[in-house]
């Protein structure tokens, strides 16, 4: 088991398998809170830049792939790509921080799928986010 | 591992996340430098195709590397970042970009980039930028 592992909360699955998810993760996922979906990582140093915050590029591919996980998940699509993402940098995340995010499903067409996300480590909020995703058939 | 494309050199990278990521590479003066990122197997996601959290890092890097410049390496940080992901970029591509300043002012840095595969747009970002300690 990865030493993060451990900190990370009880259901969390390793969702990193493959490509640059793997790369930049490990990434989990965490059970349902309704209809809310969660997803986690530990912030490790490959993560950080040269000041010692979590790399804004991580947080986004993060938040990339937790709202196309919920994409997915909310419409039973093969895959989804990304149209559009809007991310506000609102806090820095720190090395060694449990970070989280809760993706909501805004409205869900035939075609797209909007989301809005919010990320945080503890009580401190780190980016908010909403993007667009296309449905693959 | 790639080599630099006739005419670029290597960009220094200091963060561990780029280092993890890259190489990427420049050509040109500041204000006008063309950045290139070829994309690796490990930048791809299942489909095969670049990963839309790469090429955000990728517009990270260079928009951050340019605000850099304009600011002679004046310390900011990113504030918004917003991406339109036009079409597939596939492994072996050659990302390019040249950041172009929309407007500097005392505290904010505004920065926008066209991303291209042989001149085609794969994705457009914009991105503001705020320099520390100015009100």
């Amino acid at each position: 088991m990865l030493v993060e592992a451990s900190r990370l909360p009880e259901g969390a699955e390793n969702i990193s398998l493959r490509g640059f998810n793997l790369h930049a993760g490990p990434f989990y996922r965490l059970p349902d809170q309704g209809t809310v979906r969660r997803f986690a990582f530990v912030a490790l140093e490959k993560h950080m830049n040269s000041v010692g915050t979590v790399h804004g590029g991580l947080l986004m591919t993060f938040a990339d792939i937790a709202m196309s996980r919920t994409s997915r998940l909310a419409t039973d699509a093969k895959s989804c790509s990304t149209v559009s993402l809007s991310c506000d940098f609102v806090g820095a995340g720190k090395l060694g921080d449990l970070i989280d995010i809760r993706v909501h499903v805004t409205r869900q067409t035939r075609t797209l799928v909007f989301l809005s996300s919010h990320m945080t480590a503890g009580d401190r909020v780190l980016m908010s986010a909403q993007g667009m995703w296309k449905i693959l058939k | 591992m790639t080599t630099a494309p006739e005419g670029f050199t290597e960009v220094r990278l200091v963060d561990p996340f780029e280092l993890h990521v890259g190489p990427a590479f420049s050509q040109g003066e500041t204000g006008t430098k063309r950045y290139a990122f070829q994309v690796q197997a490990h930048h791809c996601n299942l489909r095969g195709v670049m990963h839309g959290g790469m090429l955000m890092t990728l517009a990270d890097l260079t928009l951050g590397q340019a605000v850099w410049d304009v600011t002679d390496r004046a310390h900011s940080v990113t504030l918004n970042m917003q991406h339109q992901f036009i079409k597939a970029a596939n492994e072996g591509d050659w990302i390019e970009v040249v950041p172009e300043l929309t407007r500097r002012t005392r505290a904010f840095v505004f920065m926008r980039g066209d991303f291209t595969v042989n001149g085609e747009i794969v994705m457009t970002t914009s991105s503001v930028w705020k320099l520390l300690g100015q009100d």
